[in-house]
């Protein structure tokens, strides 16, 4: 493309074109920009539209597109062509810095943004001179053109505060240091002048300060790393004027906006951060000037408002102190009961004041105050900041402080007394106040772990936050009520239990409060109290306590869904969840109600599932009716088949699939529940499950497996019967489960499952090829996953169809594959299988193979008798080995993308272990002893000197112990 | 873990440290001294002025009396306090004639007043140095060793010192002119304690700097001399030979076997106590190197033992003994399991956690270090030990270290903290512990951090330990009849 004007043109039309709303404009003329911007010239004609075009539209329009052209094309990757070409890379960076500075600031950002992408790729190697043009710019005395370069600067320099420290990057900031300290420290001494000198200009005022923030944010940037000469002998200039700017107050720079914070705001709060570096990483040079700005920033909190605008400069002020007050060597500062007094009583207190603000959010924005004040988001709010340094203040004067506060606890407590209505802000600080003082350490899932105990916790409760719940309104003083149960909820270790039983009803009542704060509060408050623990493992509160609220606590938590604003809310879902979990037996009564609203709720949010956890919740709460119901009566299963198939149907038909595993974990826990034949209603829906495209979501395959496992468990017989066309394609399943190693053991679990359950004869035709499936996978890709799994496979099958037809499947696939199996599988890795049942699977069937297969006896395999035998002593006595190959570690992590978020187990859908060889085999040691046994009564004295002549000592000694148990003798 | 060598600080930021040797050193000797030294010299108020014409011109000249008057002004113009104008001393062009001065056995006085002149034009830069080699000052220093006038002879160590100091390569040049046997001879039980000091001081600048490290032999014939300087009474002899031995030990771990193979270590270790700050800087910087090496040269610090010394390093009021001692004990926590234990038994756990909670922040990134390398290392129970110890809340708060490295590293301990918690079925309680002190919220946010590898970091353990906390909490727990019953098994984690 030339530099024509013809080109110009044409850029201009299709520029104007990609503005155009209608996609069908717009479209095209992005696809034709993407087309030609690998000509060369093309980013100079962009250049020439921004700075030359007539209409101002076009100049912002081209300056956005050769922004995102640099960030898309400017970076040279490795073994990649070249996207820009050398002379419009050299012509770029020769005009893009005064181009910059003469360009209106909607312009100069998005070039300041180009520069600072080019910088990352090109400064300083190739691009030497850009420091010396933007250095010479500070000499030009017009703020606009320096401004420009600050900011640039900060864009270039900011990665200096995240970077790891390399030779590379200290080189650069080095020759950074050299070009730039020195300017800037003499530009920052002459913009403080020029302040003072146009202190009654306001429009001069905000540039000049425009200029100090960046200013300071460049100090900050070039500080980070670590403390550079230059600063630490020109330390004495910056910090005394730091600090003079922190007590500078100038009516011109205030704002009438309540939200935005205005210039001297950020310039004060960027001047904290800046401080608060030095206080952090360079405190033994910075000693001499901390206390001046402990002083600065205390008295700036003292005078300044509560407006939202000055949040960011309060909460960091107040974190600046929180993190020196902690510091021994600066104890002393703070040590001072009046200081103590002031610090409480003009810091902490009205910072912790429920402001307009915040009472807007807990009215029209409950869902970011619930997560904000329960969930702890609440990192940079006032109220934080002055509970971290309360917390702070009680490392050293926990007594002082706790003795100071508890004055103002009983005065703002008195204040509310007099004229609540008025008042009752009051109380809520006072709350708020005693909490962040009480709580010294915090977990979702206890509450406060660790109290200062020199509040009487339990005290207030009785006096000041009961009365309040007791209150025959629930809709009085919303914020006190929420208050009032969160102290429930977060002290609930601390006070006792017959305070949190007397308190059960009033937060039951709560449930019907209007605002969605306070029942949200409720529910989750009920929530934490039935999840406490007891002694010996039982819940703190129990069933029978609750037996007289049952009916109410079910009535007002479904209640609360119909609520406006919650009817998805996941704390009352939750709430029920745990409520049915703790009652038990004692919902039955109301459990076709409770179905009928669950599947209500399910069907509406299956149209469009957008709160995963009351999803979940809601599932495990179906699940707890089915357990409860059916677990008294087994019969009442096929009323829960009835409610719910219709709507699962149509989850499954409409391809919900976020609900899709869910629904598959529900019908499992309901065909297990059936005790006789599996009903027609399964069966029709058998095949559908063989579907590939079902197996292709891994999100599908734990909940799916589980369910043919159900299947194969109740309705075998039928199986083979009825849908023995269908054996295949449930092999056809294992075979693809097993090709991968994230899934080859829920392939196991599927084929232990055929194996125990199918009648063999049903599965005879495909015994060969599962095998030899099995050794491919074995010789191609064996993992200590896919090992264990065989390990507890082969020793089922041999357990169900015996050793000699396991030695005789094996030799017909390949003559010696059953000592080769032995030899280099069973004996060295044996040790490896873990879990209880799967260990006592394969004891159970090494035995069978020691014992009932003649041809260890007598053939070439009795040479691996003794080892196998050593081997299974073993797998008794030797810890288990956890040794996994270095390159396996990271399988079941990279493999498995999305395994945890993808599939989601529903715990109350629990599948109880199974154990084939339970009824079989209760002692395995034991059985080894008598199956050896039986074994030497066979064939006398050939046990016996076998053992006396290869066993190793150790091994025989348990093996004795193992007879001795049994009461038997070899012979 | 890895046992890290020194920083090589090609790049650095900061400002030389004041608690470094000094490389270099001007001669400014007060007046009197001065004139004391100078036998034969005139009275002090005879002291004539001379202008740099004229010095060059009596310099250049035949008469010797004005050939030591300009000398001697020279001297004085090079000695003044501040801002010797060396430049301009040098740019008079009349370093060859003072080197050549300094051959004139029959003037002793001129010798001297010369070999001080140059001493201070070679304190200079690297520039002015090189103007004094090349004026051919090595052999004629070198000879000067053995002269008869002692005071001669020590102005010439000091003058060498300064060469020697400029680098590697005059450094090689010294030795490879023979002058090391000259030096050692010049120690003796009747050499003046001053002039030790001074032979102390050049013989550590021979053993200097890196890249190359001295030659071996060299070595070998100044550590004997070092080792019995060592055991002198004289705090400033005994400093500089620590830090000569610290920068022989400051290299590849062959370089650290010949120093340990003399036995000194229990002399620098018991050196490291000394109340004395100056003296203890070089000490421990020589064990916190021997160290770096291989397991077998950190058991034998250990055994000389540095594990009794540490504790109270590491509490230090400097901050710069209680970064290096971190350091120290950061290599030795990287090595074997045993290394570990004897440094658990030695109870260094209490003063790292301290150190961690509230030393100065270039000490608590080392100590971070040290945590590291231990849960890398360390077996289970150690870990466990290591946990109880309290380290656990000073390291989490570290967390908002201003320095994407140190949170990073944090990061990486706390997943090696969780592994162990993993072997020993207490990640639950672990994640409970994170919670309570405030760590949780602090992982959470550096989800957000822009270094990516933080991020990624932080990302990973609340993925993999705080994600879905329900289904921990939640667990099936089936009773005998297979329906869901309340009860946990579940053992005590006792933190």
């Amino acid at each position: 493309m030339e530099l024509s004007d013809a080109n110009l043109q044409t850029l201009t039309e299709y520029l104007k074109k990609t503005l155009d709303p209608d996609p069908a404009i717009r479209r095209p003329a992005e696809k034709f920009l993407e087309s030609v911007e690998g000509s060369q010239n093309y980013p100079l004609l962009l250049l020439t539209l921004l700075e030359k075009s007539q209409e101002n539209v076009i100049k912002v329009c081209a300056s956005v597109t050769f922004k995102n052209y640099i960030k898309r094309n400017w970076r040279i990757v490795e073994d990649e062509p070249n996207k820009i070409c050398e002379s419009d890379r050299i012509a770029i960076k020769a005009n893009i810095v005064p181009l910059m500075l003469s360009s209106p600031e909607q312009i100069q950002k998005q070039l300041s943004d180009a520069i600072s992408i080019i910088g990352r790729e090109d400064f300083p190697q190739k691009w030497p001179d850009l420091l010396t043009e933007m250095v010479n710019r500070f000499q030009s005395g017009d703020f606009h053109v320096i401004n420009g370069v600050l900011r640039t600067a900060h864009s270039l320099f900011k990665r200096y505060r995240h970077e790891f420290k390399s030779n590379e990057l200290w080189t650069e900031i080095k020759l950074v240091l050299d070009a730039f300290a020195l300017p800037l420290t003499n530009l920052f001494k002459a913009t403080i002048e020029l302040c003072s000198t146009h202190a009654n200009d306001a429009s001069a005022l905000k540039v000049l300060f425009s200029s100090l923030i960046l200013i300071a944010k460049l100090f900050y940037s070039l500080n980070f790393q670590d403390l550079p000469e230059f600063f630490e002998d020109n330390m004495e200039t910056w910090m005394t004027n730091f600090h003079s700017l922190l007590t500078l107050d100038n009516k011109l720079l205030q704002t009438d906006d309540e939200e935005e914070a205005g210039l001297l705001e950020l310039l004060k709060s960027q001047i904290c951060d800046n401080a608060a570096l030095y206080a952090q990483k360079y405190d033994e040079e910075f000693q001499p000037y901390l206390p001046r700005f402990v002083t600065a920033i205390w008295n700036l909190l003292v005078t300044t408002g509560q407006e939202v605008k000055y949040d960011l400069l309060v909460s960091n002020a107040i974190q600046f102190l929180a993190s020196v007050c902690e510091r021994p060597h600066y104890k002393h500062l703070f040590e001072d009961q009046n200081t103590l007094t002031s610090i409480c009583e003009k810091v902490i207190v009205p910072n912790m004041e429920f402001r307009a603000a915040d009472e807007e959010a807990f009215e029209d924005n409950s869902e970011e105050y619930i997560r904000r004040d329960l969930e702890g988001s609440d990192i940079d709010t006032r109220r934080r900041a002055a509970c971290d340094l309360v917390r702070g203040l009680c490392k050293f004067f926990e007594g002082p402080v706790t003795g100071i506060f508890s004055g103002y606890v009983n005065s703002m407590l008195q204040e509310y007394a007099k004229n609540p209505s008025v008042n009752w802000k009051h109380k809520d600080a006072a709350i708020y106040l005693v909490t962040s003082l009480a709580s010294k350490a915090q977990t979702q899932k206890h509450g406060i772990t660790q109290a200062n105990e020199l509040v009487n916790l339990t005290e207030f409760f009785v006096n000041h936050i009961q009365p309040d719940l007791k209150s025959a309104t629930v809709n009085e003083f919303p914020v006190l009520k929420a208050d009032g149960i969160k102290y429930i909820m977060i002290f609930r270790n601390q006070v006792p239990k017959e305070q949190l039983l007397v308190s059960v009803p009033l937060l039951i009542n709560h449930l019907q409060a209007e605002s969605i704060v306070v029942h949200t509060y409720a529910a989750h408050a009920l929530e934490r109290l039935f999840t406490m623990r007891g002694t010996n493992n039982t819940t703190l509160i129990t069933a029978a306590e609750m037996a007289p609220f049952v009916e109410v606590l079910l009535t007002n938590l479904f209640k609360a869904l119909t609520l406006p604003g919650s009817s998805e809310n996941e704390y009352i879902m939750k709430a029920i969840m745990r409520s049915f979990s703790l009652l038990q037996e004692s919902i039955i009564p109301y459990i076709p109600s409770v179905i009928t609203q669950l599947t209500q709720k399910l069907l509406a949010v299956s149209k469009n599932p957008s709160k995963p956890h009351f999803n979940h919740y809601m599932f495990e709460s179906i699940c707890l009716s089915i357990r409860i119901t059916c677990k008294a009566n087994p019969e009442a299963v096929g009323s829960f088949e009835e409610a719910l198939f219709l709507v699962f149907t149509e989850i499954l038909q409409n391809d919900v699939q976020e609900f899709i595993p869910y629904v598959f974990q529900v019908m499992s826990l309901l065909l297990e529940m059936h005790k006789n034949e599996i009903p027609s209603s399964y069966m029709a829906l058998f095949p559908h499950l063989l579907q590939p495209v079902l197996w292709e979501r891994t999100g599908n395959i734990p909940p799916l497996v589980r369910l043919l496992q159900a299947y194969l468990e109740r309705g075998s017989s039928t199986i083979a019967s009825a849908a023995a066309d269908k054996i295949p394609g449930l092999l056809g399943v294992f075979q693809k489960l097993i090709a991968s190693k994230a899934n080859d053991h829920q392939g196991f679990y599927l084929l232990n499952s055929i194996i125990e359950h199918m009648p063999p004869e049903s599965v005879d035709q495909y015994r060969k090829q599962i095998f030899i499936l099995l050794f491919q996978r074995l010789q191609n890709s064996k993992t200590t996953k896919f090992i264990k799994s065989f390990l507890v496979f082969i020793n089922l099958y041999c357990i169900r169809y015996g050793a000699l037809a396991l030695q005789e499947i094996f030799d017909s696939i390949q003559p010696k594959m059953f000592g080769m199996v032995l030899e280099k599988i069973i004996i060295p890795e044996i040790q490896k299988v873990s879990g209880q049942v799967e260990k006592k699977i394969c004891a159970v069937g090494i035995t069978k193979i020691l014992t009932e297969c003649p041809p260890m006896m007598d053939t070439e395999y009795t040479k691996l008798w003794i080892p196998l035998l050593q081997a299974l002593i073993g797998l008794f006595e030797l810890p288990e080995d956890d040794t996994i190959p270095d390159e396996e570690h990271f399988i079941d992590i990279e493999d498995t993308p999305g395994y945890q978020t993808a599939f989601s187990q529903l715990a109350f859908a629990g599948k109880k272990e199974h154990d084939p060889v339970g009824q079989m085999v209760n002692n395995p040691r034991i059985h080894l002893a008598q199956s050896l046994h039986k074994l030497s009564t066979a064939c006398p004295g050939r046990v016996l000197s076998m053992l006396s002549t290869s066993l190793n000592a150790e091994a025989l000694q348990y093996l004795q112990g193992y007879l001795q148990a049994a009461s038997v003798s070899l012979l | 873990a890895l046992r890290m060598q020194r920083v090589e600080v090609s790049i650095k930021l900061r400002k030389t440290k004041k608690d470094e040797q000094l490389l270099k050193r001007r001669n400014i000797s007060l007046y009197a001294k001065e004139e004391n030294l100078s036998p034969g010299q005139d009275k002090p108020d005879e002291i004539i002025h001379l202008s740099l014409e004229e010095i060059v011109e009596a310099v250049n000249g035949n008469n010797p009396k004005l050939q030591l008057l300009a000398t001697q002004a020279t001297r004085r113009i090079l000695s003044k306090q501040k801002d010797p104008p060396i430049n301009q001393i040098i740019e008079l062009g009349i370093i060859p004639r003072m080197v050549e001065f300094l051959s004139y056995a029959d003037n002793a006085p001129l010798q001297f007043e010369a070999a001080w002149a140059l001493t201070n034009i070679a304190s200079g830069t690297s520039e002015h140095t090189r103007a004094v080699v090349e004026g051919g000052a090595i052999p004629a220093f070198t000879s000067l060793l053995s002269s008869p006038h002692m005071h001669i002879s020590e102005q010439a160590v000091w003058a060498l010192g300064n060469v020697a100091g400029d680098g590697p390569i005059y450094r090689d040049a010294l030795i490879n002119s023979d002058v090391i046997p000259h030096l050692l001879a010049l120690v003796s039980p009747v050499t003046p304690v001053g002039f030790l000091r001074n032979i102390t001081w050049t013989l550590s600048n021979l053993c200097r700097n890196k890249n190359p490290s001295p030659p071996v032999d060299a070595v070998l014939k100044i550590l004997p001399v070092l080792i019995c300087l060592m055991q002198h009474e004289d705090k400033a002899v005994i400093t500089d030979a620590c830090w000569a031995v610290s920068y022989l030990t400051d290299g590849s771990n062959d370089r650290i076997q010949i120093v340990v193979d003399t036995g000194v270590l229990p002399r620098l270790v018991e050196l490291m106590a000394s109340v004395d700050l100056m003296v203890v800087t070089p000490a421990l910087r020589a064990i916190g190197n021997v160290v770096t090496g291989t397991d077998q040269q950190t058991q034998a610090a250990i055994d000389a033992g540095v594990l009794a010394v540490l504790p109270c390093l590491l509490r230090h009021t400097k901050p710069a003994i209680q970064k290096e001692a971190a350091w120290t004990l950061s290599n030795i926590a990287a090595g074997p399991s045993q290394q570990i234990q004897q440094l658990i038994t030695c109870g260094l756990l209490p003063p790292l956690v301290e150190l961690l909670d509230k030393g100065d922040f270039k000490a608590q990134k080392e100590a971070v270090w040290v945590v590291a390398n231990f849960t890398t290392g360390g077996t289970v129970d150690q870990v466990v030990e290591l946990v109880h110890s309290g380290v656990l809340k000073p390291l989490l708060n570290l967390l908002l270290a201003k320095d994407s490295k140190t949170i990073l590293i944090i990061l990486d301990t706390i997943s090696n903290l969780f592994m162990a918690a993993e072997k020993v079925g207490e990640t639950e309680k672990l994640c409970l512990l994170v919670e309570e002190l405030n760590g949780l919220e602090k992982i959470e946010d550096l989800q957000n951090h822009q270094n990516n590898m933080v991020y990624r970091a932080a990302l990973n353990i609340i993925e993999k330990y705080f994600s879905g906390e329900e289904n921990l909490d939640l667990e099936p727990q089936t009773g005998q009849d297979g329906l869901y019953d309340f009860s946990v098994k579940k053992q005590d984690f006792n933190f």
